[in-house]
């Protein structure tokens, strides 16, 4: 494969999160090496009936600050996460968006859409009939409203999709959006995800499924991948959107370049709607379809952040897979962490903030903890696990993303050299 | 960079309410069967609009096992038949180990039957009588999970939600991840089944869905001057896209090239169109390019056309930016979801099936229900009512979603080589 020339080469230029670990990119990244958890007790509705009750909120977060109260008002909680995300990574990356910004596009995906309008709008139908259904309930509920908010809040013309694979969501989005920069459809997207499902149904929904953790009584222990007392995962909200560039037109403008998106994996599992393959074996696929994409020595792989969300079976066929598709003995020395413990199940935004976070430790050259790792599961033997935040070398990072219904996806993001 | 890699059409599955399968669609689209009529056999409550497109003639069992036609969506059902059946269609046998075949499917809502009722016996009877299946099976990505699942496919796999140019943006995505080397052979479609009591309320609210319950056949009436919105559709549309040298290399019957995609924004307003009609110009535009044809080798549009008041003259204007007013007055344009309905997550790629088969059929579908041209709509050459024979260099298929999604899709007729 001959090398990409700088054209064909993406790089991530701007970082906005709006997560349970704070809002903008330098205090949730110091929260995440700190190896805090924005865990609590659900204060968004009274979940005193629900089987879990506990969840990663974000807290602080004005929509005001971001959007005028008249938008505010007809966009559900989902889609004032995004367009703060997004306001936040324009930002951060010193974009200047031109009037007529046919070269700018934006993926933004969800894994439910506006959780709230719906079920809003679906008791209103049940209990006062379809003619008190507002007009904007429809729109603010679909999945892509929260891409279509972010395209008009900053005038971006150029593509503009919601890809959606439930919990590898904004994963995809990331690498969809990557690969409209490369085949030359734009020059410059704003990528991610968001998800505000912390309601009454989609709590109580996914509760059903049997995925999630009770261990109500200890809001900040519950999320805790890998460890072998772990029940489940924790519900997380967030919005988390990167600024991906055509490297060349970064370099020309001077943007600081946070790392470079170098590879790309999507497989699909074919195997079970909720369950993963025991022996990971697509996710190790996507792992090897993400370094051969962008011609990437498997051996340069120091760091994996792994979508470990604390279920039994997930965190133990990760592990597996990252072993069968790096082989035994690299596998030993890669850091690997799972950072939903601290930050919970973000969903449709978990992938692009955790590949947020894979980013910035390519750029800190540091790589942050799984906490409440107290005794290792057997099954989850086989890679370094990172226990406490350290500085050490990273030349590639994966970020690794599972969706119910077998949807795998990984991104290499690699250093850029000075 | 390397030469780009082509990909082609080589089979076509297809559930509506013009039929089920190929043939029977396309007879119906030539034919320019009218599908709306009073709803039957949904359970609507007291929705304030009546009627749809139904696809009647689609029976769950003849796809689906008897554990999943009980439990999953009706858009998840449609989804697997119209994949079950566009591989058939392409005589296309899955590999082993199923890695160089992957789905992309749009939906608008996904599994909404699913959702309300979980949801309304949540309300009703408690949080936990709550069903295991209420995500899995209502989540949007369910129905490419499902078709992959079901058929074997490892490739990548991921679902469109992009409203109603979800489907057109699936195929386009598709073709995509073949030209980039990330699979041989893809599942592109959409499927959606939103014939529920809340979306033709929130619909109707949004005063988007057409009155005329006297004239259900009538209702949808594109470009006509007399237009009020359109009528819910419901199924699903797959094609099967091959990298050319893989289909040839199997000996496949190439349906037609796919050439291009091009999506764009409108930036504009949740619900509006751009009305200068610059932003789906965009879209065409970017397609025609990658497709490396001449806008004046355009001879026919499967327009949008969802008989919506601002959309229609929006969609012409784009085409007569994109064309010019010379070679925009002689293009055919017609807008089949007058007899289909509005199939939302699935349409584009419907609409992108039954462009793929005027190209290959050299026979232009009809726009029924056009009796009054609306002079705002004027400046195209609308196929009026009956379907009429072409041989066409190149057609471009259109779609926008609410949100400000625009997208367009080029097909090339396959000359062997």
């Amino acid at each position: 494969m001959t090398p990409r020339e700088l054209r064909e080469r993406v790089v991530i230029t701007g970082i906005g999160l709006v997560s349970p670990l704070g809002i903008g990119r330098t205090d949730a990244w110091a929260a995440a090496l700190a190896g805090r958890s924005g865990a609590g007790p659900v204060t968004h509705f009274d979940a005193s009936g629900h089987g879990a009750q506990i969840a990663f909120e974000v807290k602080g977060f004005d929509p005001l600050t971001y959007i005028d109260r008249r938008a505010a008002r007809r966009m559900d909680r989902s889609s004032h996460l995004a367009v703060a995300a997004a306001a936040l990574a324009i930002e951060d990356a010193g974009l200047v968006i031109p009037p007529d910004a046919e070269r700018y596009g934006a993926v933004i995906s969800t894994g439910n859409g506006g959780n709230a309008t719906y079920e809003d709008a679906h008791r209103t139908l049940l209990e006062r009939g379809p003619d008190r259904i507002s007009p904007v309930a429809l729109p603010m509920i679909i999945c892509n409203m929260a891409a279509g908010h972010v395209s008009i809040a900053y005038g971006l013309k150029g593509p503009l999709a919601c890809v959606l694979t439930a919990c590898a969501s904004s994963l995809h989005a990331l690498g969809e959006a990557a690969d409209i920069i490369r085949r030359g459809a734009a020059d410059v997207m704003l990528a991610g995800g968001s998800e505000a499902a912390i309601t009454p149904y989609a709590m109580a929904a996914l509760d059903a499924s049997r995925a999630m953790s009770h261990r109500n009584d200890d809001p900040v222990g519950a999320s805790r991948p890998f460890d072998a007392e772990r029940d489940g995962f924790v519900l997380g909200e967030a919005g988390a959107i990167l600024v991906l560039e055509r490297m060349d037109l970064a370099l020309e403008r001077d943007a600081t370049i946070v790392a470079e998106i170098a590879g790309y994996g999507a497989t699909s599992d074919a195997h079970h709607i909720t369950e993963p393959h025991p022996e990971g074996c697509e996710q190790a696929q996507a792992i090897r379809r993400a370094l051969a994409s962008g011609g990437i020595d498997p051996a340069s792989v120091d760091h994996v952040n792994a979508h470990a969300t604390s279920t039994l079976a997930g965190d133990a066929s990760e592990v597996q897979g990252i072993i069968t598709a790096l082989g035994a003995r690299d596998a030993e020395r890669i850091a690997v962490s799972a950072t939903k413990s601290m930050h919970g199940h973000c969903l449709g935004a978990t992938g692009a903030l955790e590949a947020a976070l894979t980013a910035l430790a390519v750029a800190d050259q540091a790589v942050p903890p799984t906490i409440n790792l107290d005794c290792l599961d057997p099954a989850c033997f086989g890679v370094d696990h990172v226990r406490t935040a350290r500085n050490q070398v990273i030349r590639t990072a994966l970020c690794s993303g599972f969706g119910f219904g077998g949807h795998n996806a990984v991104l290499a993001i690699c250093r850029v050299g000075a | 960079m390397s030469p780009r890699r082509r990909v082609v059409v080589t089979g076509i599955g297809v559930v509506c309410a013009l039929g089920v399968g190929r043939e029977d669609v396309w007879r119906n689209t030539i034919a320019g069967t009218p599908c709306g009529a009073p709803i039957d056999g949904i359970e609507i409550g007291d929705a304030p609009v009546r009627m749809a497109c139904q696809a009647h003639g689609f029976v769950v069992e003849d796809f689906v096992d008897r554990r999943l036609a009980r439990r999953a969506d009706r858009t998840t059902h449609f989804a697997l038949a119209a994949g079950r059946l566009a591989l058939a269609d392409a005589r296309l046998a899955i590999s082993e180990d199923g890695r160089g075949t992957g789905c992309i499917l749009g939906t608008g809502t996904g599994g909404n039957h699913v959702r309300d009722e979980n949801h309304t016996i949540m309300l009703e009877r408690g949080v936990d009588r709550i069903s295991p299946f209420a995500i899995p099976y209502s989540m949007c990505n369910h129905p490419p999970a499902e078709v992959a699942m079901q058929l074997g496919l490892r490739g990548p796999t991921m679902a469109m939600v992009t409203a109603c140019a979800a489907g057109a943006d699936a195929v386009g995505t598709s073709a995509a991840v073949i030209r980039r080397g990330d699979a041989q052979a893809m599942l592109a479609g959409g499927t959606d089944a939103m014939i529920t009591p809340l979306w033709i309320a929130g619909f109707d609210a949004m005063r988007v869905l057409s009155r005329r319950e006297d004239d259900p056949a009538g209702a949808v009436r594109p470009f006509d001057l007399a237009r009020d919105g359109f009528l819910i559709g419901e199924g699903a549309a797959i094609l099967v896209l091959e990298e050319l040298g893989h289909a040839t290399a199997r000996g496949a019957t190439i349906i037609c090239e796919i050439a291009g995609y091009g999506a764009s924004a409108d930036a504009h307003h949740i619900t509006d169109p751009d009305p200068t009609g610059q932003s789906q110009a965009r879209a065409m535009r970017a397609a025609i390019a990658e497709a490396g044809v001449d806008p004046g080798d355009i001879g026919y549009i499967n327009a949008h056309g969802g008989a919506s008041r601002p959309g229609d003259p929006s969609e012409v204007a784009a085409m007569r930016l994109v064309l010019g007013d010379v070679h925009a007055a002689r293009t055919a344009v017609s807008a089949t979801k007058a007899m289909h309905g509005h199939c939302m997550g699935a349409t584009g790629a419907l609409e992108a099936a039954l462009t793929v088969l005027a190209v290959a059929d050299g026979r232009i579908p009809p726009t029924i229900n056009l009796r009054d041209l609306d002079p705002e709509c004027a400046g195209v050459d609308h196929v009026v009512g009956v379907a009429r024979e072409a041989r066409l260099s190149a057609a471009l298929s259109t779609n926008n979603g609410l949100g400000g999604h625009n997208a367009a899709l080029v097909f090339v007729p396959w000359q062997g080589r």
